[in-house]
């Protein structure tokens, strides 16, 4: 558990939100989390590699494990150059969507994480950070 | 990528319909047509979902889930949901899903007496 580890999945088709949701499966169980944290974690990877996927075309997710003091955590990026977030702000209120969601997507994916921020440029990209921490 | 194979089983005037672990959109979006077409070919009165084996439940999941049991009913029948584990119950709820008019029991035995106990048709 104290070695690092790390990867990358480049996402651009429709099966590779399946794959996403295998490789972080694989990451979270490895470093410890129980099964409700596994299912949060790799539904959260769900959601943000469909958004990638739908929105963007393409893009990538990096995972990290995470070591802070004695904590034991992992990280999830997921980038990509499409379009971008207009509203951020209004992009995480619950219920707001600009058409292809429910609207729960960000919010929601924020609630089933301990960390979560959100960074677009319009016309530019998107990246997205979650974090969640092992309960001792 | 090929869809997973999805068998829609007939039980007496049920449907069952076993959804696999971990499926993909496309697998997700053909249990919703293979149904629809089962329902009207059989002129069945419910549909059970046993999703006792899903790991994942997303939201794209969830809306087809939904919409599927808002298509059965406009047809004259209604969907249970059994078996959905604990660790995607929590996960669900946080995420903020709801399965619209689909009915929910704890195993497909409880469906079928859920089915079976109130005439098809009703609004519940």
């Amino acid at each position: 558990m104290n070695e690092p580890c790390q990867g990358e999945f480049r996402i651009g088709s429709e099966s590779d939100i399946v794959m996403a949701r295998k490789v972080v499966r694989n990451a979270a169980t490895a470093l410890g989390f129980g099964l409700t944290d596994v299912t949060r974690i790799v539904t959260a990877a769900s959601e943000l590699t469909r958004n990638i996927y739908h929105y963007a075309g393409s893009g990538v997710m990096r995972w990290r494990s995470l070591s802070r003091d004695v904590r034991v955590g992992l990280e999830l990026i997921f980038e990509d150059s499409g379009p971008g977030i207009p509203d951020v702000t209004k992009a995480m209120e619950t219920g707001f969507s600009t058409g292809k969601g429910l609207g729960m997507g960000l919010p929601g994916t924020k609630r089933l994480m301990d960390e979560m921020t959100v960074q677009s440029q319009v016309g530019k990209g998107t990246t997205v950070k979650v974090r969640k921490w092992l309960r001792k | 990528m090929a869809s997973e194979n999805i068998s829609v089983l007939r039980l007496r005037n049920l449907l069952l319909v076993t959804v696999p672990p971990d499926p993909d959109d496309q697998t997700v979006s053909a249990l919703q047509e293979q149904v629809l077409a089962a329902m009207a070919r059989h002129e069945c009165g419910g549909l059970v979902l046993d999703i006792s084996t899903v790991e994942t439940l997303d939201s794209f999941f969830a809306r087809t889930i939904a919409e599927t049991a808002q298509m059965v009913q406009l047809m004259g029948g209604r969907t249970v949901l059994a078996g959905m584990r604990a660790s995607v119950a929590v996960t669900a709820t946080q995420l903020g899903l709801t399965m619209g008019k689909a009915l929910t029991a704890l195993d497909v035995d409880r469906a079928l007496d859920l089915l079976s106990a109130a005439p098809s048709g009703d609004n519940i």
